[in-house]
């Protein structure tokens, strides 16, 4: 693998006896989509959490992103270092339409001027294929696909170096996760690395060149996506153990 | 309401503003205004920190007291003309808001409405305890006045005073549009929304509630240091609960995250409470009444008095 952009080594999390994450450790590949699943409770979100400081670090281990390390930075610097990220519940600015939304971000993520700001954010509306006429609804008002683009726009329109997406096909129908497919391998297609927290598997291994796969807190596996879902730890995991 | 009318209405209003002193003629309904105006400052700035950025700021009337003891120390110890005393308010307003918001930047929810309220005790100790600069609990009087060239502002029934007042309305409101429609406004509305999210898209969520807390204390300051020029007197009420509760009122009432709500409420109670201490029977239940009132109409209309109008608009049709 060429230079890992982003790389956690032996990373770990605890809640007080709680130990959500656990020594976890792997690299992504610049320009790579690079998946993460795991049954309910197993620290994805957890991972993200820690990798992006949002809203805390790891206790222990380090993070690497494009050869800096980066824990332990604050996680507004680390987002304009051009580590963008989603979140798994619906996050919204309501009062802000999504051309503003799109521009505090331009703005202060990627700090831009105002022109600069509208005419990156112009690309990053059509990038997820976001309607032109919804584009000055306040966010409130948008639907539940609209919402998932408008954040993925927003995470886009500072131009970052990976994407993080938490579980972006929660909620959407059977089209709409046909779409976000399309939506992601375009957004891959332009140079930007992917990373992807997913409960829906087709849409998973469809788009995912590598899978790491987690449970309660460890690592249990990581490569080819097919091959990793066949492991036996693996299939257990998800389906509980066979009894005879 | 139209959205033209909506745009042109403060632009009616400034305009029948304007005209008020050629109609009421006397100085006691001047004064009325005045003190309207100087409460619409500071209900508008509070408003900036609390309703926009949502910091539960319980300290914005020391502020305003900073600006008051500021002027009246400037004008009257060190012969500072007022008219520079006023601005001078502005800056050491500001220049306390950054020492108070540095500790509170951090905190959340209640810890910010109890810090701030224990700075404003604080600055009310302060000003008790240093007696032989601020006059202590009896305050200082006899500040100087308003003077352009050989015309006195005391004495012209507060024409002058009533127009000085206005433009510092005037420019405070423009001061908060600017604002609150630049990226930095449009992120304080992100950061009051959603601080993980806002983080996530490059913001610093300290920065920006330290930011608004020192740009909400300018034009407050400033009001605070026309307001001791004003009625020529400097005292310790004015970081008491008394002031702080009818401010709060003031931008409750007129709605939170709103540009001109507080301001309306801030003419509307003021004339309210006068008008029902002139009525025989209710010079002492005015404030119940008008605490019943600001009941009433948040409970109908959480949004304020904005909401109200907001509703008189005709429905978008679905897109």
């Amino acid at each position: 693998m060429s230079e890992p952009i982003l790389k956690t080594s032996r990373v770990s999390k605890s809640f007080g006896g709680l130990k959500a994450i656990r020594d976890v450790s792997f690299e992504v590949a610049p320009g790579e989509i690079f998946g993460i699943a795991g049954p309910n409770g197993s620290g994805k979100s957890t991972l993200f959490n820690i990798i992006t400081g949002i809203p805390f670090g790891p206790n222990a281990g380090e993070v690497w992103f494009k050869g800096k390390r980066i824990d332990g930075q604050p996680a507004f610097k680390i987002a304009r270092m051009g580590l963008s990220r989603t979140f798994q519940k619906d996050a919204e600015f309501p009062d802000l339409s999504a051309r503003e939304t799109l521009a505090v971000s331009a703005v202060f993520c990627g700090g831009l001027d105002r022109r600069q700001a509208a005419e990156r954010s112009e690309e990053a509306f059509a990038l997820v294929a976001f309607a032109p006429h919804r584009r000055d609804m306040a966010s409130a008002g948008l639907s539940v696909f609209e919402k998932k683009q408008l954040m993925i726009a927003s995470a886009l329109v500072s131009k970052p170096d990976i994407l993080m997406l938490d579980e972006p096909a929660s909620g959407l129908t059977k089209p709409e996760i046909q779409a976000l497919d399309t939506l992601l391998r375009n957004v891959n297609a332009a140079g930007v690395t992917i990373l992807l927290i997913e409960h829906v598997l087709t849409l998973l291994m469809s788009v995912s060149q590598r899978l790491l796969i987690l449970n309660q807190g460890q690592q249990l596996a990581e490569g080819e996506p097919r091959a990793v879902m066949r492991q036996p730890d693996v299939i257990e995991a998800y389906l509980g153990k066979r009894t005879q | 309401m139209t959205s033209s009318l909506r745009r042109f209405a403060p632009l009616l209003a400034l305009a029948l503003l304007l005209v008020v002193p050629f109609l009421a003629t006397d100085s006691y309904t001047r004064h009325l205004f005045i003190i309207a105006f100087i409460y619409a400052i500071v209900a508008a700035n509070w408003n900036l920190s609390l309703g926009y950025c949502g910091v539960f700021n319980f300290g914005h009337l020391t502020f305003f007291g900073v600006g008051v003891y500021t002027a009246a120390i400037a004008a009257k110890t060190f012969g500072i003309t007022p008219w520079l005393a006023i601005p001078l308010g502005g800056i050491t307003a500001a220049g306390a808001a950054f020492l108070i918001a540095a500790p509170v930047a951090r905190l959340k929810g209640i810890y910010v409405v109890l810090v701030t309220f224990a700075v404003s005790q604080l600055a009310m100790q302060l000003v008790l305890s240093q007696s032989q600069i601020t006059g202590g609990g009896e305050g200082m009087v006899r500040i100087p006045f308003l003077q352009l060239g050989d015309y006195s502002f005391i004495r012209d029934f507060k024409f002058g005073y009533y127009y000085v007042a206005l433009g510092l309305l005037v420019l405070s409101t423009l001061f908060l549009r600017f604002v609150v429609q630049s990226p930095f406004g449009k992120a304080l509305l992100a950061v009051r929304d959603a601080q993980d999210y806002s983080t996530a898209r490059g913001i610093s969520v300290s920065r920006q509630r330290i930011l608004v807390l020192v740009l909400s204390a300018i034009f407050t300051g400033i009001a605070g240091g026309f307001y001791a020029i004003y009625l020529r007197v400097a005292s310790p009420e004015v970081f008491g609960f008394g002031t702080m509760s009818l401010v709060l009122s003031m931008v409750l009432l007129g709605g939170v995250g709103t540009l001109y709500g507080p301001i309306a409420a801030a003419l509307a109670l003021t004339f309210l409470t006068e008008a029902l201490a002139g009525i025989q029977g209710f010079e002492e239940a005015r404030f119940i009444v008008v605490a019943v009132v600001m009941v009433l109409i948040l409970r109908l209309a959480p949004g304020g008095l904005v909401s109200l109008l907001d509703r008189l608009r005709p429905s978008r049709p679905a897109s």
